[in-house]
């Protein structure tokens, strides 16, 4: 990034390439859109280019990106905000070898997880997507969101035990 | 260690991203909590639920090919940036295959004309030439508003603007081309690329009353800030109550806050008359 920072643009293509995929599973996991998603990673990248010259090198390229992408996403958000900001799509896995009545079972709780997490808090939802799915260091997601790692270790909590609430109210197993 | 610090922790546990003496810390407190023993069986069944709903969606071409042709724009907008000059872009496949024939032909009508005048002293433009210069300028124009309908790709767009960038002479379609990619096209990246050629245009008061109205409805944090610039750079004081408005407009963006406040501040406009 710095190549780039320093007038070789070109360099970014490079940058794009090892990170579209989890720029677009941030998004995906967000809008549950996938026209939408790579409209913004597309608009995020671009704005890597237009403000190349405020990157700071004390934050890793990749959490710089998430921090340009979040915002990306945030005016995504604001310009529509009577459409469903969240649509549960993602991909039923179970496993191969599992007994029909097993693979059932799984599949049922793979989709109250679903649900609980649709409807988590965005926020909350968000930050659990960072640290689960993305596999991004708290101090990553620190500079993304712009706040202290500590607060970041208390948010992925309280955000997991709130999912954790929901998913096993929805299986009437109330937690707390 | 208390049961809320070690509560914090336990995501990292479960990521496994513990490091050795956090985790005989974690243990140490786990053997004699059957709370937090409780809490860490629990968020594991969710920890581990939540494997099914990673997604494996990959990107596809389509994806790479509209990032290369936008930093093929913005590098061809540094160019031009560079350079300071006014030149035409070279040959792209974008650009319609009739429109090159028709400036070939146009660069062999001039030979012919020059090579048939013979050599006898004469004016350094002949009516000739300018009339050629009138219909590349002409050309300049057709492309421009031909690549700068909405139904051509973004990077089509942005080469439209190109063009009608490169133009010497101001023309009131290509003007008002311009005004509607920045203030309503689709794509924020052919706004800003508007924004930018506008420049040459800003010293028309319409074009100055027109950049107000699309400050005033442009939804993008981007093309606002861009629009804001130029608004400075042109000394526009019209737009003063587009600006006062943006400024104190809590639902905008920080950044569009901030940007309006500076060009209210440059323009000394801060005081409503």
């Amino acid at each position: 990034m710095r190549q780039v920072r320093d007038g070789e643009v070109n360099r970014l293509e490079v940058l794009f390439d090892r990170h579209q995929r989890a720029l677009l599973h941030y998004f995906l996991h967000l809008t549950g859109n996938r026209a939408a998603s790579e409209d913004l990673v597309q608009e995020a990248f671009f704005r890597v280019l237009k403000y190349r010259r405020s990157y700071q090198t004390e934050n890793t390229f990749r959490a710089w990106l998430f921090q340009i992408g979040r915002n990306a996403y945030l005016d995504h958000l604001g310009r529509r905000k009577n459409e469903v900001a969240w649509a549960a799509e993602a991909p039923e896995a179970a496993s191969p070898d599992a007994a029909p009545d097993r693979l059932m079972e799984e599949k049922q709780e793979t989709a109250l997880l679903r649900q609980a997490l649709a409807e988590l808090p965005p926020e909350k939802r968000e930050v659990l997507v960072m640290s689960r799915f993305l596999d991004l260091k708290y101090e990553e997601i620190a500079a993304a969101l712009q706040c202290e790692v500590g607060t970041v270790k208390v948010r992925v909590y309280r955000a997991l035990h709130e999912l954790g609430d929901r998913f096993f109210a929805l299986r009437g197993e109330p937690l707390s | 260690m208390n049961c809320e610090n070690i509560r914090d922790r336990l995501p990292e546990c479960l990521a496994g991203r513990l490091g050795e003496s956090a985790r005989e810390r974690l243990i140490e407190h786990l053997e004699g909590c059957s709370g937090c023993r409780g809490e860490l069986a629990h968020l594991g069944i969710v920890w581990r639920g939540l494997e099914a709903l990673k997604l494996e969606a990959e990107p596809d071409l389509a994806m790479k090919e509209r990032f290369q042709a936008t930093l093929a724009a913005f590098e061809a907008g540094l160019e031009q940036g560079r350079l300071a000059a006014v030149a035409l872009p070279g040959p792209s496949r974008q650009v319609p295959r009739w429109a090159w024939q028709l400036a070939a032909g146009l660069a062999v009508l001039a030979i012919g004309l020059i090579a048939g005048r013979g050599l006898a002293p004469r004016p350094s433009v002949t009516p000739e030439i300018a009339q050629l210069q009138g219909q590349v300028e002409s050309l300049h124009q057709l492309v421009a508003l031909s690549l700068m309908q909405q139904q051509q790709s973004p990077a089509s767009r942005i080469e439209g603007v190109s063009y009608a960038y490169s133009m010497t002479q101001p023309d009131p379609q290509v003007e008002e081309a311009l005004l509607y990619a920045a203030g309503h096209d689709s794509n924020v990246n052919v706004r800003l690329s508007a924004v930018d050629a506008l420049d040459k245009y800003a010293a028309d008061p319409n074009v100055r009353r027109a950049l107000a109205a699309t400050l005033a409805a442009q939804d993008s944090p981007l093309a606002q800030v861009a629009l804001i610039d130029l608004v400075v750079k042109s000394k526009d004081r019209d737009c003063a109550p587009a600006l006062r408005r943006l400024a104190s407009r809590p639902e905008a963006d920080e950044a569009v806050r901030q940007r309006a406040q500076w060009a209210i501040d440059q323009l000394g406009i801060g005081v409503s008359r």
